[in-house]
Order: C-alpha cells, then sequence, then structure tokens
C-alpha cells in the first residue's frame, strides 16, 4: 500500500507547489508554517482538487478519507447523532470514543470547535480507511485532547496516515517527517534519521540535537528519554 | 453596464415587463441578447440548468392542469436570466451606494446595507453548498433526495446564525441607524441607451399586442 507523487505541480494565482516522493504504510507528518500549502497537498492527495501536471498514484489504497482543517465544514446534519450516522457510524460508540456522551441531540454548531474536532477525528479513525489524511487535527484542542487525539493516530494499527500540521509542542509518535518550504515539499526521511534533518523541528528536539542526545521519534517524550540516557 | 443606477434601473423595469405578459417576457430576452454579455454572465452550467429545469417541471405540471405552462415558462426563464445578470455585475458597495443615491444616509443606508447583507449571504450559501458537496463526498453519501432535507437544515440554521453574529457584531460597533458615504458612478453613453431600451418591453407588456402590430387575420 503506497501513494506515489510524480512530480507534482500546483499552482494558483502566486502560489505554487511542486513535489515528488512516495507516502509507504505507516504515519507521515508533514509539517510547515501557516500558509505553507499543507492543506492544498491534502486537496490533492485526497483527489478534490487537481494537479496542473504530475500526478498522484494511489496503489493498493481501497478507501480513502480527509479530516478539514475546519471540522465544521464535515458538518451535513442538524443533530450529533444525524452527523455520525452520516458517517455510517452507529452514535453510541463514536460518542464514546469522542467523550461527546448524552450530546447526540445536541446541534452540532453548538459543540466547541475542539469537540467538534474530537467528534470529526473519532468518525474518521472509527472509518478506518486505507488512507487517512488528517488536515491541522490538533488546531483548536486543549493539551489533554491534543495527547488523547495523538494515542488515537498511534492506535491505528494499519494503512497510511498523513498528518498535515505546524503543531510544535504536541505529536505523536510517526515513522516519516516530510516539510513544505518554499512551496516545496522535501521528504526528510524515516525517523529516526529524519530529525537531525528537519528544519523546523520543534523546540524540544533542536534543544536534545543541540545538547547531543539522539531521541528514538519526534514526542517530547522521546527528547526527554533521549537527554536521560546521556546525562545518566 | 458600469452605472449601477442604471442596471438596477433596467432590471426593475424589464422583470416587470417580463413578470406582466409573454410578449414583455420575448422582448426583455430580446433586450438580453442585445445588451448583456450573455453566457458571460451566467452560473455554472450544473446550477442554470437545474433552475431551469425546476421551472420546466412546473410549466410542465401547469400546462398539464390546462394553465399556461408555455408563458410561465418564457416569463420566468427572462426573470432567470435577469437575475443572473444584475448578480454577475453587481459589485460590492454598488447597491449600497445606489440605496444612499436614492433615499438618502438614513433610510436609503438601511436599505442598502440590508440589500448588501442579503447578496453577501447568497455568496456565503453559494460557498457552504461547496462545501457540503465536499463533505458528502467525504462521507461516501450520493447527492438524493434524502440527502436534501438535512442539508436544506444545516443551511438555514447557518445562515440564521451568521445572521444574529453580524446583528451582534453592528452592535458592539456601535452601529445604530443610518450612515454616511458619497457614491460616485460612471456610466457609459451605452448604458444610458440600454436603459432607455429597457423601456420599451415594459411598454409592450402594458399594452395589448393588437394595439402595437396590425395582426393579420
Amino acid at each position: 500500500m503506497r501513494i506515489d507523487l510524480e512530480d507534482l505541480l500546483f499552482s494558483r494565482d502566486s502560489f505554487t507547489l511542486r513535489g515528488s516522493g512516495t507516502f509507504g504504510a505507516g504515519v507521515h507528518l508533514v509539517s510547515g508554517p501557516v500558509g505553507s500549502g499543507k492543506s492544498t497537498l491534502a486537496l490533492l492527495l485526497a483527489e478534490l482538487l487537481q494537479p496542473g501536471s504530475g500526478a498522484v498514484r494511489r496503489h493498493g489504497v481501497s478507501s480513502a478519507l480527509l479530516l478539514l482543517q475546519f471540522p465544521e465544514h464535515h458538518v451535513t446534519c442538524p443533530t450529533v447523532a444525524e452527523e455520525v450516522r452520516s458517517w455510517g457510524l452507529a452514535p453510541e460508540d463514536v460518542l464514546l470514543r469522542a467523550d461527546l456522551v448524552g450530546r447526540g441531540d445536541d446541534d452540532p454548531f453548538h459543540l466547541s470547535r475542539g469537540e467538534l474536532r474530537r467528534l470529526t477525528l473519532a468518525c474518521a479513525v472509527t472509518r478506518n480507511p486505507d488512507l487517512l489524511l488528517l488536515d491541522e487535527p490538533f488546531s483548536s484542542l486543549d493539551c489533554v485532547a491534543k495527547r488523547e487525539a495523538c494515542r488515537t493516530i498511534e492506535e491505528r494499527g494499519a494503512g497510511i496516515t498523513i498528518i498535515f500540521s505546524h503543531e510544535r509542542a504536541v505529536l505523536p509518535r510517526v515513522d516519516a517527517v516530510w516539510e513544505i518550504e518554499d512551496g516545496a515539499l522535501t521528504p526528510r526521511g524515516s525517523v529516526p534519521d529524519a530529525i537531525p534533518l528537519w528544519r523546523h523541528a520543534p523546540p524540544y528536539l533542536a534543544y536534545a540535537l543541540r545538547e547531543g542526545a539522539r531521541p528514538e521519534n519526534i514526542r517530547l517524550s522521546d527528547a526527554r528519554e533521549a537527554l536521560c540516557r546521556i546525562r545518566g | 453596464m458600469q452605472d449601477p443606477r442604471l442596471r438596477l434601473f433596467a432590471a426593475a423595469v424589464l422583470s416587470l415587463a417580463a413578470f406582466a405578459s409573454t410578449a414583455g417576457a420575448v422582448a426583455a430576452l430580446a433586450w438580453w441578447l442585445f445588451f448583456t454579455p450573455r453566457t458571460k454572465a451566467l452560473p455554472r452550467p450544473g446550477v442554470l440548468f437545474s433552475l431551469i429545469a425546476m421551472i420546466a417541471a412546473t410549466a410542465l405540471l401547469s400546462a398539464w392542469g390546462g394553465g399556461p405552462g408555455l408563458s410561465y415558462l418564457i416569463r420566468m426563464t427572462a426573470l432567470l436570466l435577469l437575475a443572473t445578470w444584475v448578480y454577475a455585475e453587481t459589485e460590492e458597495g454598488e447597491v449600497l451606494g445606489v440605496a444612499v443615491w436614492a433615499l438618502g444616509n438614513r433610510v436609503g443606508f438601511e436599505i442598502g446595507l440590508i440589500a448588501e447583507m442579503g447578496l453577501t449571504g447568497l455568496a456565503v450559501i453559494r460557498q457552504e453548498v461547496e462545501q457540503m458537496r465536499v463533505a458528502m463526498a467525504l462521507k461516501g453519501i450520493r447527492p438524493g433526495v434524502r440527502s436534501v432535507v438535512p442539508l436544506a437544515v444545516t443551511l438555514i440554521v447557518t445562515q440564521i446564525r451568521r445572521a444574529d453574529e453580524i446583528a451582534r457584531l453592528l452592535v458592539v460597533r456601535g452601529y445604530t441607524i443610518g450612515g454616511r458615504i458619497c457614491p460616485r458612478f460612471e456610466a457609459d453613453p451605452l448604458d444610458v441607451l440600454a436603459s432607455i431600451m429597457a423601456v420599451i418591453p415594459a411598454l409592450l407588456s402594458s399594452l395589448s399586442l393588437r394595439d402595437v402590430f396590425i395582426l393579420v387575420g
């Protein structure tokens, strides 16, 4: 199971995005500053946008799902329970997973953006597609909810998961890191070898590297462990 | 048409003509062919054809029941084409400018502001329908009769909430009533000609055809 980007080029007005590479099974993090083109790449990979040239080729991927940057854009029903059913899922399981038990009759727009984010993430993960694209899945979440979201992503055993995020504090365990910079998607490689090559790595990883530590993954706990190892 | 005053005048007169009689509607269609960018001012084919299909279905029902189905089809099509032309040509702030020019900074400003908010709302609805289309595609829902009702409810609720938010925002910014703007308009000589010609369909619709043409037989 893999996604190949073949000389992908997308242009709109003065914005251009280009990139090549392969997303294999596992969790990938595509990082980059706000406005760098992460959402555009997510839409291209979801085949909701067509590239100007080049191609996105899916191999062995039978189902794909994109979680949009703004969770309210997913809402198509007037109650939370109906909203879950519109994803083809049973409300009870999903509401439990999203920590929204008893809110089934509420208007989805009466949920906070963080609650709506939890709901859409729970729906997407429960659907368990081969390709799961998560556009800024940690935005609008508090630290506890971010950690819970990370755990949910890490627990997804199979398939390709691609996270598009500028988050620099709470991140999940990933298999590969990519960066978008100056309109170009650059693969940094597999973790942990990718960490020293990650130009805009979170401050705690940069600090660990400066201290001579070699974190095994990109989480704060990995940086702490690596620092503990060298300091005894 | 550059001048929004003349554009809105022409649209109002032609709409009345098209609504009043089939002859007025045919004349309004002729005016539309001569004085508008025609196909360049139309919405996407999918939107246009679905609107025409709705009109045609109603016209068919009317004709089937012995009503004036064909006349309804012609009149409503003329109104639809005029509406899409005015919507495509109207730029932000123009309706407010025309309302203030016509009715002053108090009543005119109020009416203009409401009209501007309505026009902005149409653009927002279009965006939201597009977002819902994407959301449905992501969820694997095929557009159909069963999905129309929840979508319409969600759309209406969102619009009511947005209107409430805008009202609160106006209050927070200290808005009470009226405002002061000095609108400026530029008119092309062709605008004046087109506006004068727009009166002809209105006259045709208010007169019997026998009074205008000598009909054979």
